[in-house]
């Protein structure tokens, strides 16, 4: 009796309790593969929540790639010509290009000056995206890079450059497999490190100014990509290549550092693989964290954004549970881990070794200019 | 109106009589006006062979007369268009109107007048997987016949009960498979060092050295068939099911083999059956993305991924607007094809 009696009080309370608090919904909108949905809904969502009475965090993914950041940017343009006072995004994680193409169409607020965090970052993609400025609109989430990853039971001495690499194919025919530009990132990213390597323009292709008649010099560098595809194994996918590293079917390749890593905390690679950024070196890109300019809870996502950015997230949550690079100073996140926690992510590729050989993305126009000249160049 | 009114099978026959009585004037007269065909699709047996056409025949013109014998009353017409008019909107607004503008898109420059220049863009850079996308859906296609061919044959005139209804369990699995789920399947299985070739090279079928990856082209096609054999074969079956059983043993009877009963008596009667299915295969094949953007994203690949890539890669969709109209127009083939068979087919029945 006394425990109905209870039970219904509770329930009667539950039921006057739930309508009195009235919940606000923070939606997050995140281009990119699922872990960056995972991160929000399991690690930054909760936390938040906890802190913020009364808020709701919902995280939506759009898709891995830039087609992601597409997704988004088309979303927001939609509710402009709409005419809607209010839009339904308050944080967006967008890739680079998609930010640039953002900030051009003054989709995006302001915000980087507002928030406490906003004086936590050091790197140079805070204020440039592909050759856009972008300063003031967007913060770094995390950084993530390409590198090679290899089994050293079947490449003892793993080649150093793109010019060792282009003679060591030749001689381990069908050993090097990379996932073409239709496939995901990392081989993208690896056709755009073979350019800078051999085309000799990597300032221009990073810095600028575009100058659409480089073209050729751009095509003659892939046609040496075309005689080196002979070699090489065609993978199908990031996750591809990861695949056929397992299996043994290739034994060297392309991949994203972070999965590289999550898969190897999930046993799910062989343990022996091992990491390393050729020179002259190969891509990185950052996450961004943006706020479009017509959020319904602008200062909710800013206060989301700085708890999200903040030492001890960046190194309990962005460093050690997803394996990525932080996105503000490591300066700030090394000091709020355990030592051997941070060294994990630099077991094969030094901190030193990722500052000059970490390459941004080539500006947007010469990003397309490669991508079309490997399809007509490369493809045909 | 016609199928609805004489639905050839028996257990359909009493019950749908029984309940029109009840339904509302214009059906229940139409109904009550077939009526006396139904009778005859239902009578035990269905008659003789030469009773049925007759029959159908018969079924057609007195439900045809109810049309005509219904009272026109403009209301009720107005009805019809009311019932009709949600049905269009939707239609016409998210299937024909997309099309539209996608098909208008893809001869727009970016300043608003007419060019060519997508298509030749599409063209230049894709021609060689347009040619692609029509070498795999063609060979799928020839593939499927064979194998639902093989099935649903077995499945009628095979003679052992048990591996019949074995089979009959077995071959319908794959019709449950997203294609998305096939081609992840096909990832490890027909890879490399995967499952078909560790068997393979495990029974000692093949040298551990010539074993090799089945992920480009063959991958697909094995794909496309094992994802869309069963579907073809279940059309086939059912067309097969319903042949007259004395043909096929009246050839048992005068010593036929049982291949040639499936070549020369069984499969010509079904041929249109298993046409109709081919073609609905060889459409949906054209338009399947994940599969060949998990076996084989790389060049040459199926229209659909450079669909999602132009896109996806370049917001670029003038040009994924003209692939999709090449990609419509091969779709146009199969249509015009299996519209041509099926008023075929209606104007042998009338």
């Amino acid at each position: 009796m006394k425990v109905r009696s209870l039970l219904s009080i509770a329930a009667l309370g539950l039921a006057s309790a739930a309508p009195a608090v009235a919940e606000t919904m923070l939606n997050v909108v995140s281009a990119g593969d699922q872990n960056m949905v995972d991160y929000v809904n399991n690690y930054l969502g909760p936390k938040f929540e906890q802190m913020n009475p009364g808020v709701k965090v919902r995280a939506v993914g759009t898709g891995p790639g830039d087609s992601g950041s597409q997704k988004i940017y088309e979303k927001l343009e939609a509710q402009r010509k709409a005419g809607s006072a209010t839009w339904d995004v308050d944080v967006a994680v967008v890739h680079q290009r998609g930010a640039a193409t953002m900030v051009n169409e003054k989709l995006l607020m302001p915000y980087r000056n507002d928030i406490a965090a906003g004086k936590l970052v050091s790197r140079d993609t805070a204020k440039n995206a592909l050759g856009a400025n972008v300063d003031g609109y967007v913060l770094p989430m995390f950084h993530s890079q390409i590198a090679f990853a290899y089994n050293p039971d079947l490449v003892k001495a793993p080649p150093k450059s793109f010019s060792e690499l282009a003679e060591w194919v030749k001689k381990n025919p069908k050993q090097f497999g990379y996932n073409g530009v239709k496939g995901g990132m990392s081989g993208v990213g690896f056709v755009m490190g073979w350019v800078e390597a051999n085309s000799g323009m990597r300032d221009q292709l990073e810095k600028g100014p575009y100058d659409p008649n480089m073209k050729p010099m751009i095509d003659k560098s892939l046609a040496g990509l075309k005689d080196f595809n002979q070699y090489v194994v065609m993978t199908p996918g990031n996750a591809g290549t990861l695949d056929m590293l397992n299996r043994g079917e290739i034994a060297m390749g392309p991949v994203w550092v972070d999965m590289f890593y999550t898969w190897m905390a999930d046993g799910k690679m062989n343990p022996k693989v091992k990491l390393e950024l050729p020179a002259p070196g190969l891509p990185g890109q950052p996450m961004y964290y943006v706020i479009p300019a017509k959020a319904a809870n602008a200062a909710l996502a800013k206060k989301f954004i700085d708890f999200a950015e903040s030492p001890e997230v960046q190194a309990q949550g962005i460093v050690k549970q997803f394996n990525w690079y932080p996105g503000i100073d490591p300066q700030y996140v090394q000091s709020k881990m355990e030592p051997a926690a941070w060294n994990k992510l630099f077991t094969d590729i030094s901190p030193a070794d990722l500052a000059s050989k970490g390459r941004p993305f080539p500006l947007s126009d010469y990003f397309t200019d490669i991508v079309e000249g490997y399809e007509r160049v490369v493809l045909k | 109106m016609v199928r609805s009114a004489g639905p050839p099978q028996g257990a359909d026959c009493a019950p749908a009589g029984g309940s029109a009585a009840a339904k509302p004037q214009a059906w229940g007269d139409h109904i009550r006006s077939a009526g006396p065909s139904q009778g005859a699709d239902c009578a035990p047996n269905g008659g003789s062979e030469a009773a049925k056409p007759q029959a159908w025949g018969e079924h057609i013109t007195l439900a045809d007369d109810a049309i005509v014998d219904a009272p026109p009353g403009g209301e009720r017409r107005w009805a019809g268009v009311a019932l009709v008019i949600p049905a269009l909107v939707v239609v016409g607004l998210f299937f024909v109107l997309p099309l539209l503008l996608s098909a208008v898109g893809a001869f727009r420059s970016t300043d608003g007048a007419f060019t060519l220049a997508h298509f030749a863009k599409a063209l230049d850079f894709y021609g060689r997987d347009l040619v692609f996308t029509v070498a795999i859906v063609v060979l799928s296609t020839l593939l499927i016949a064979c194998v639902a061919i093989a099935i649903a044959g077995y499945l009628t005139l095979g003679e052992n009960p048990r591996s019949v209804a074995l089979l009959r369990w077995l071959y319908r699995w794959p019709l449950f498979i997203p294609f998305v789920v096939a081609g992840q399947i096909m990832r490890t299985f027909l890879a490399k060092n995967g499952m078909l070739n560790h068997v393979l090279i495990g029974t000692g079928l093949i040298d551990p050295l010539s074993a090799q990856s089945m992920l480009d082209w063959r991958g697909i096609v094995i794909a496309f068939v094992w994802k869309q054999a069963p579907f073809v074969t279940l059309l086939l079956a059912g067309a097969m099911a319903s042949l007259e059983r004395q043909h096929i043993e009246a050839a048992r009877n005068l010593g036929a083999p049982r291949w040639r009963v499936l070549m020369d008596i069984v499969l010509p009667q079904a041929r249109g059956t298993l046409l109709v299915g081919l073609v609905l295969s060889f459409v949906t094949m054209l338009s399947v993305l994940s599969v060949p953007l998990m076996i084989n994203p790389n060049s040459p690949t199926m229209i659909t991924v450079d669909v999602a890539y132009r896109i996806s890669t370049f917001a670029d969709y003038a040009v994924a607007n003209a692939l999709c109209l090449l990609s419509l127009l091969l779709a146009a083939f199969g249509a015009a094809f299996y519209l041509r068979h099926a008023v075929q087919r209606v104007e042998v029945k009338g």
